[in-house]
Order: C-alpha cells, then structure tokens, then sequence
C-alpha cells in the first residue's frame, strides 16, 4: 500500500492531534496515525492540567474527559511542613487521558485529517538526498506514507524524529522514571493536588497524589533515572511508610520523563518534532501536556504557511519561535529546577515552613520574585552562605 | 572498556512503556506496540536503559567476547 498526504504526523498523543486538526482545518490532507490499538490508552501521566489550556488552544471543557476540578495544591517537606496554595476558582483539572486523547483524535478527524490506530511508524523513506515519506505498518500490512512534511510527535522515545537525523539526545541524568498507580485513597483533601518533596522520598523528584474522585487518585512518582533504585521501589516504600493501604489499584502506569532540557533544533528539511519527542516538559514538574500543545500550536501555524507558499524552508521559523517564547520561558524554569535539585531534605523543611507563614496569596500567584523575597527575610537563609548562593542563582 | 553485555527484559514486568527506547543513546532499543526489540550490534553497554526502567524489567548478561 502505499499514500500520499501533504503532512503525516506520528504520535497521537497531545501534540499530534492538535497538528493534524489545525492543518486539517486549514484545507490540507494530513494523516495522523498511532501504534496503540486504542489512541489514549495506556497513559504515562498524572493528568493534571490547567484550566486555562481549554480556552487557549480552543479544546472543549467537556466533562467526559474531565474527572475532577482541583483548587489548589498542598506541598509536603520532608519534616512534615505544609503549604497551602488554595484559589477561590477552578485553577485545574485531573483529565481522563484515555478519553481526552481520543477525543483530540476525533477532533483532528473531524476537521478532516485521517486518524489511523494501530499504525506503527518503523522508519522514514529516503529519497533523493530527502526525506519522502515513512515506512509503516498497519496491524501486519506494511504501508508507505508519502508527504511532504513529516512530524514527529512520537513521545520519548523520539523514534521517527532520531531516524530523520534530528538530534534529540539527552544524557541520563535529564529524564525521570516514573511509576503510578490509580488507586483508592483517602485522608487527602481531593480538591487540591498534593506532593510530597524529599531526598528520601523521591530523589530528584517529588510524590504525588492527583485526585480524579472524593477516594480515587492517580499516586505516583517521578526521581532521576540514572537511580539505582526504581521509582517502583520508592512508591511502594512511601505508600508502606505512611500506611497507605495499596490492595485497590486500578490501573499502574510506567513512564520515562525528559526534564533536563529541551531539542536544540526542532526542525530537519521537512521533518519537525514536537512535545515530549523533543523533550518539551516542562522541568519543575515533569507535566508536558501545556507544552505540547503550545509547541503544536506554534508547529501548525509554520507548516500551513509552509504550504501555503510552498516553501519548505519557512518550517524553520517554528523552531526560532519555539525558542524565543515558550522555549525561553522553560530555560527559566529549568534554571530554577537546577537550583531546587541541590536542595538538603533541612532546606526543604526551611523553605516550606518560612513559606507557610509568608503572603500565601502571593506566593499562590506563582510569582517566584515573591517566593524569593519571602525566603531571603528568614535569618536562617540569611546565615547561611549556602542558602543565599542558591537562592541568588534563581534572581 | 566497560564489559560487553547484551539487555534483556523481563516481560513480565515490561510495561512498553518506551522509556528504555527513549534514554537509549544509539537507538538500540525499539518498542513496538507488541513487543520489545534489542539490537545488539547497536548497543554500547551504556546500562542506561537498565538504571531508568521505572520498574527494573531490564537486566545485562554478559556477552562473551570472542578470543
């Protein structure tokens, strides 16, 4: 078999979909197609989002794939200090992946793109010097898919975009492995998310409990992947330790994170790559969803000019863009991530305990010039050269 | 040098997750949708993909290096 479309896009996760349906829209023939039978499912993720993506990406505030809406977030150091972030309105909500992903499927394939399940990409086509098309398979048929603009949006394993000669390397230490159950779960306030920080508890990382029900949540754990141990053994040792009873689990999810930067160039000729295939996550928190869908964004607006004036070469204004918005706003927060990774389980305790008694409602705003100010008026961070160097870096 | 040693996964516990596949330097890891697929000739021994496997379903045996 063998087809022809002006744009195949790999993956159907966040990004893809958003891609094929804004070029679809746009009047040209795209074919978005994904390995798994079922688009959506199993998920690598712990489903948070904010409530500002609907709006901003024009995605429907439709509550079959909204499980819960959250207000907040309660953080947890090490010593047992809290921290409270709780917003009068809706500031988020815990999805339901395998229906939010296939609803952006059917989204893209409404808008006319071609969706296709179960369609593995094994290689690209090469010819002349480019790049024409992929090689796949549909169940056992092979197929080869012609176009001229090829995304990769394959997720981390980055597979089609690293065939295409687009360099998506990362060293170990910049990904997390994460491991999550859905599981029954109460004695946590289910409209806030909750995450515990610690060396011991999560090395590099953080637990999490994402409330998707009054006594169901996603409860999982992301630490760096180059750990002896596994983020399996560090969840289940948590879950042990504060007596969590672990014999109602629905559903486990397995998942490696980049969060130690981002792919450099984003665009080959006519190949480009996008969302957690070139590592757009962002690096505090290991969620990519927001990102995938800003780069998606920015990704379909240069490939439906691209078409539009049939020039290629306009592709490479994605990655100057990329770069210069959302790409420019992770470096920031990649640059905080470095600062928070050297932090001792006593820092923690510190600076979640200074921060609790601080403006909540400021530091809540996310505004982390106020978090700074608020941690730099505490003699204990003052005394201490260590502290005040760390927290200098982030000015 | 680091010993030569060949990846083997435990299926049992693999969730293709593709998280080996995605740390794995020399793209001697795939992850189809029905199954896991080592390409030794690819592999550098790195052990990367052992150290990030979130539920330890990776595993080295050593390759024997012919004299």
């Amino acid at each position: 078999m063998s087809w022809k479309y002006d744009v195949v896009v790999v993956g159907s996760g966040i990004a893809g979909p958003i891609i094929a349906r804004n070029v679809a829209k746009a009047g040209y023939s795209v074919l978005l197609l994904d390995k798994k039978p079922a688009i959506g499912s199993p998920k690598q993720c712990a489903e948070g989002i904010s409530i500002r993506v609907f709006d901003k990406y024009d995605i429907p505030y439709d509550k079959r794939f909204i499980n819960r809406e959250i207000y907040g977030a309660k953080l947890y150091s090490p010593g047992g200090y809290e921290l409270e972030l709780r917003y009068k309105e809706v500031s988020g909500v815990i999805l339901e992946r395998k229906v939010f992903d296939k609803m952006l499927a059917h989204y893209a394939a409404r808008a006319g793109a071609d969706v296709l399940a179960r369609t593995e990409a094994l290689d690209v086509i090469r010819q002349d010097g480019k790049i024409a098309g992929i090689r796949a398979k549909h169940e056992d048929e092979p197929v080869e898919i012609y176009a001229d603009i090829i995304v990769a949006a394959d997720g981390v394993e980055s597979m089609i975009a690293r065939k295409a000669g687009i360099n998506t390397y990362a060293p170990p230490h910049e990904f997390d492995s994460s491991y999550e159950y859905e599981m029954l779960i109460e004695g946590f306030d289910p409209d806030l998310i909750h995450l515990w920080f610690g060396n011991e508890i999560a090395p590099r990382g953080y637990v999490w409990v994402f409330p998707k029900d009054e006594d169901r949540a996603n409860v999982g754990i992301g630490i760096a992947s180059d750990h002896p141990e596994t983020a399996k053994y560090y969840l289940n040792k948590w879950l042990r330790e504060n007596g969590i009873p672990s014999r109602k689990i629905l559903e486990i999810n397995v998942g490696v994170v980049p969060v130690g930067g981002f792919v450099k160039e984003l665009v080959k000729d006519n190949v480009l790559v996008v969302g957690d295939a070139a590592r757009q996550v962002n690096p505090m928190h290991g969620g990519g969803m927001a990102e995938a869908m800003e780069a998606g964004t920015i990704a379909s607006k240069w490939i439906v000019k691209a078409l539009e004036e049939e020039n290629l070469s306009l592709l490479q204004n994605y990655t100057k863009e990329w770069w210069e918005t959302d790409g420019k706003r992770l470096e920031k927060v990649l640059k905080v991530r470095r600062v928070t990774e050297k932090l001792t389980d006593e820092d923690l305790d510190l600076f979640i305990q200074i921060l609790s008694g601080a403006d909540a409602e400021k530091i809540a705003s996310g505004d982390y010039a106020e978090v700074i100010k608020a941690l730099l008026k505490h003699p204990k961070v003052l005394m201490s050269r260590r502290r005040l160097s760390l927290l200098k870096e982030l000015l | 040098m680091p010993e030569r040693i060949r990846v083997v996964v435990n299926e049992d516990r693999c969730y293709l997750c593709g998280g080996c596949a995605g740390v794995c330097p020399t793209l001697a890891i795939e992850v189809h949708a029905s199954g896991w697929e080592f390409f030794q000739d690819k592999c550098i021994s790195c052990r990367i993909c052992i150290n990030a496997c979130p539920v330890g379903a990776l595993s080295a045996e050593p390759l024997e290096v012919k004299e």
